[in-house]
C-alpha cells in the first residue's frame, strides 16, 4: 500500500498552458545523471544537518514518459517492475484532482535510453518524466521544486535532475534546494567508466552512509570549494572536490580501480575523478578550455580502453558537460533514440 | 539572494579573519583574537549536548587569549568562569578578564621555578578548582578535539575567497589552528604545505623546555591536539626577530598585529618570496592593542635589548630540532611524526659518533 500525501494544487505556481487542458495524452521528458560530484551531510539555511548532493548532468540519456488518461478507474497501471512510476503518477493525479478535466488514473509509458542500477539516475529519470507528463497531460508545466518535492515523495530519496537551469546543493530526501551554487558548470568532457559491469545496487536497499566527524568537518570544506568552483567556472578545483567526495565515498560503496582511473586522469592533464554514491559509473573529469583538451581526453580514453578489459572495468562513453564534443555533437535530448523498458 | 544581516552577539563577528593580500602570492588571514574561534565552537557545542547546564562553572587553565574568549563567551552564556593563570599574567588583561565576571585564580610565583614551570603548577590548581565546584566544564584546550575541529570554518573562508592554497603558515601554541585549518584544506588540497612557527625553549618540535620570552606561541608541556605530521616545515623564530617582523608588518601593510602573528609573517614572507608560484596564506592570530608598551615601544624595545638588533633576510637550516640555536632557524619535519623526526636525529648523533669513534682509532 502507497501512502499518498494530500497535496495542495498551488495553482498560482503552474505554468498553466491555456488551451491545451484535455489533451488526449500526456508527455514528459526528464535527462539522467553520471552520479555525483559531491554527496554527504550539509547545514541547511537554519543550521540543520542534512544529507544533501550536487548531481553531474549527463546530456544524451534520459526518459520519455507517456501517460494515457483514465476518467473511469482510479489506478495507474505501468510498467509491472515499476512501482515507483506508478506511485509518481498517483501523486501526480493527486496534485491535480481538483483541475478541471482532471483525470482519474490512466497508463504510464516509459520510453528510456538510461541503464538501471548503476547510478546515472534512471529510477528518478523515469519518475520525473512520469510527473512531467500528468503535468503536461493536465496543461501544466510545474515547477522544478514541484516536481522535486513530488519526485521525493515517490521514489524517498531523489537527484536533483529535475532542476536543470542551475546547479544546485539538493536534498535528496526532502527534495530541497540548500544552495544554488550557480548558473551552471564549468565546461567539461567526462569520459564515464562502469567500474562493475554487470553488477547492480539497488538504491532503495543502500544504507545511508554513517559519516564520521572529520567526514562531517569536511563536507563543509568541499561546499566552499564547490561554491567558488562553480562561481568561477574553475573545472580544476571542481575537480579536486570531487576526487574528494569520491575519497570519502569508498568507504561505503567503494569503486574498483578508482586510485587507477585517477591517476590516469591526472596523468593525461585533467583536473579529478567524480562517482556515482549509489552506482557502479565513475568519471574522469578534464577541463574543456584548457589547450588540447580534446586530445588529451581521447588519448587517456584510449589508455583506459587497452586496460578495460584486463581489469574488469567498462568505458561506455564521453561526455560534454557545458560544452560540446566533436564527434558528439550537444545532442538535443527529447531527439535521443530511446530503447523502450 | 541573499541580504546582509545583523550579528546576534559580541562573539559572532570574531569568527570570520580578514583576508589580506601582503605580496602577490601572499595574503594574511588577520584575527582579532583568533582563540575565539575554538572557545566559542566548543562552549556552543557542549551546550547544545546538555554538557553545559545553567549552573556549571566553566574552568580553564590559561593566561592568555583563550581565557578572554572563554569569559566573553561566558557573558553570553551567563556562565560563571574561572580562570587558572600565571602570576605574570598581563595586568590590562587580568582587568578586562574581571570585568568580564571570571575569576582569575594565579597560581605562586614560585612554581615557576621546578620542572613543568607554571603550566604544570596551573594544571595542578586546575584540578582542585574543579573539586571545589560542583559542576564545572572544561573546554581542555590543549586535547579537545573540539579545539581543531572548530577551524574547519576558517579552511571554508580561505578556499572560498582563494582557491587552490599551496602553504600556510602560522604560529604552533595548542596546535588547534594549524593542525584544524590545514587538516581541512588537505580534504581538498591534500598537497597544501604547511610550515609551523616556534620559539626557542618551547618543546613542540624537539627543543628542552626553557624560559621563553616570545609569548603567544609555543609551549611547555606537549599538547595533545598537535599533531606534527600535519608540518612541512618548521622555524624558530627568536623574541627579537618576531618584534622587528611585527613591527614591519604595521608599517608596510598597516597592519596592527601581535608577534606570534609578526613571527609566522617573517617565516611566511621569505617561504612566498622563496615559492613566487605557491599562494601562502600566514595566521596573524591577535591585534597590537595588548602590546602597546612593549613591541609597539621603541624605549621598551631599546631596554630589553630588542632595538636595531639585524633581521636576517634567510632562516639558518638546521639539521637538528632539538638544539636550539640562532635568532632564526628552520627544520624540514617532512609531515613525520614527533618520534620519527626525533629517532632520525638520534641516529645521527649515533652515526657521527660511531664514525668519530672510528677515526679516533
Amino acid at each position: 500500500m502507497v501512502a499518498v500525501q494530500v497535496l495542495s494544487p498551488a495553482a498560482d505556481r503552474c505554468y498553466h498552458r491555456a488551451g491545451q487542458a484535455g489533451s488526449e495524452i500526456g508527455v514528459g521528458y526528464a535527462p539522467a545523471h553520471h552520479g555525483e560530484l559531491l554527496q554527504g551531510i550539509f547545514a541547511d539555511a537554519a543550521g540543520q544537518p542534512r544529507r544533501a548532493l550536487v548531481t553531474l548532468p549527463q546530456p544524451g540519456r534520459g526518459t520519455r514518459a507517456t501517460f494515457y488518461p483514465s476518467y473511469s478507474h482510479s489506478g495507474v497501471l505501468g510498467p509491472p517492475e515499476q512501482t515507483l512510476v506508478r506511485r509518481a503518477a498517483m501523486l501526480a493525479l493527486r496534485y491535480f484532482s481538483t483541475f478541471p478535466g482532471a483525470a482519474k488514473g490512466g497508463r504510464v509509458e516509459i520510453s528510456s535510453n538510461v541503464p538501471t542500477g548503476i547510478g546515472m539516475g534512471s529510477s528518478t529519470s523515469d519518475v520525473t518524466a512520469t510527473i512531467r507528463a500528468v503535468a503536461d497531460f493536465h496543461g501544466v508545466t510545474l515547477p522544478a521544486d514541484e516536481v522535486a518535492r513530488l519526485a521525493v515523495l515517490a521514489e524517498c530519496a531523489s537527484d536533483s535532475i529535475m532542476i536543470d537551469d542551475r546547479v544546485v546543493l539538493f536534498g535528496h530526501r526532502d527534495g530541497t534546494v540548500l544552495e544554488t551554487l550557480g548558473h551552471r558548470l564549468p565546461p567539461m568532457f567526462v569520459i564515464s567508466c562502469d567500474t562493475e559491469p554487470g553488477a547492480r545496487v539497488d538504491t532503495l536497499r543502500l544504507r545511508p552512509a554513517d559519516y564520521d566527524d572529520a567526514e562531517l568537518a569536511g563536507f563543509g570544506v568541499l561546499r566552499a570549494a564547490l561554491r567558488r568552483a562553480v562561481a568561477l567556472g574553475d573545472a580544476a578545483l571542481l575537480g579536486r572536490v570531487a576526487t574528494a567526495s569520491a575519497r570519502i565515498n569508498e568507504r561505503y560503496l567503494p569503486k574498483p580501480h578508482l586510485d587507477r582511473l585517477l591517476r590516469a586522469c591526472l596523468r593525461h592533464g585533467g583536473c579529478g575523478v567524480q562517482v556515482a554514491h549509489s552506482g557502479t559509473v565513475a568519471g574522469l573529469l578534464f577541463d574543456a578550455l584548457a589547450p588540447d583538451a580534446e586530445q588529451r581526453l581521447r588519448r587517456c580514453a584510449a589508455e583506459l580502453e587497452f586496460d578495460a578489459s584486463r581489469i574488469g572495468i567498462a568505458i561506455t562513453g564521453l561526455i560534454g558537460v557545458s560544452a560540446s564534443l566533436a564527434g558528439h555533437p550537444a545532442a538535443d535530448p527529447h531527439e535521443v533514440e530511446v530503447l523502450v523498458r | 539572494m541573499s541580504i546582509q544581516t545583523a550579528f546576534e552577539e559580541a562573539t559572532e563577528t570574531y569568527q570570520v579573519p580578514r583576508l589580506i593580500r601582503l605580496a602577490p602570492n601572499l595574503y594574511g588571514a588577520c584575527f582579532t583574537l583568533m582563540k575565539m574561534i575554538p572557545a566559542r565552537f566548543i562552549l556552543r557545542r557542549a551546550e547544545a549536548q546538555g554538557l553545559l547546564p545553567p549552573h556549571t562553572v566553566i574552568v580553564e587553565t590559561t593566561s592568555g587569549t583563550f581565557g578572554l574568549a572563554l569569559a566573553m563567551q561566558g557573558v553570553h552564556m551567563n556562565r560563571r568562569v574561572v580562570l587558572v593563570s600565571d602570576p605574570v599574567i598581563d595586568e590590562r588583561l587580568y582587568r578586562r578578564l574581571t570585568d568580564l565576571g571570571a575569576v582569575v585564580d594565579r597560581v605562586p610565583a614560585a612554581a615557576g621555578a621546578v620542572p613543568g614551570g607554571y603550566q604544570a603548577a596551573r594544571l595542578r590548581r586546575l584540578a582542585e578548582v574543579r573539586t571545589e565546584h560542583e559542576s564545572t566544564f572544561c573546554p581542555e584546550q590543549y586535547s579537545n578535539p573540539d579545539n581543531p575541529r572548530s577551524y574547519a570554518t576558517v579552511a571554508e573562508l580561505f578556499l572560498e575567497c582563494l582557491g587552490q592554497i599551496d602553504c600556510v603558515v602560522g604560529p604552533v601554541g595548542s596546535g588547534g589552528s594549524m593542525c584544524g585549518t590545514v587538516g581541512n584544506l588537505r580534504t581538498v588540497l591534500p598537497e597544501c604545505r604547511a610550515i609551523g612557527v616556534d620559539t626557542h625553549g618551547s618543546v613542540l618540535f624537539g627543543h628542552a623546555d626553557g624560559h621563553r620570552e616570545l609569548r603567544g606561541l609555543g609551549m611547555s608541556l606537549m599538547p595533545a591536539n598537535l599533531d606534527h605530521r600535519v608540518f612541512d616545515q618548521v622555524h624558530w623564530c627568536s623574541a627579537s626577530a618576531a618584534y622587528a617582523a611585527t613591527r614591519q608588518l604595521h608599517r608596510r601593510h598597516a597592519l596592527f598585529m601581535g608577534p606570534s602573528g609578526g613571527a609566522a609573517y617573517l617565516a611566511a614572507r621569505w617561504s612566498a618570496a622563496a615559492n613566487p608560484n605557491a599562494l601562502t596564506v600566514v595566521m596573524l592570530p591577535d591585534e597590537g592593542y595588548r602590546y602597546q608598551d612593549t613591541v609597539y615601544d621603541d624605549n621598551w624595545l631599546r631596554g630589553a635589548g630588542h632595538l636595531d638588533q639585524p633581521l636576517a633576510s634567510e632562516p639558518v637550516r638546521v639539521s637538528d630540532p632539538t638544539r636550539p640555536s640562532g635568532s632564526w632557524t628552520c627544520f624540514d619535519w617532512g609531515r613525520r611524526s614527533y618520534a620519527e623526526v626525533m629517532a632520525g636525529v638520534a641516529g645521527v648523533a649515533g652515526a657521527a659518533g660511531a664514525a668519530g669513534a672510528r677515526e679516533a682509532r
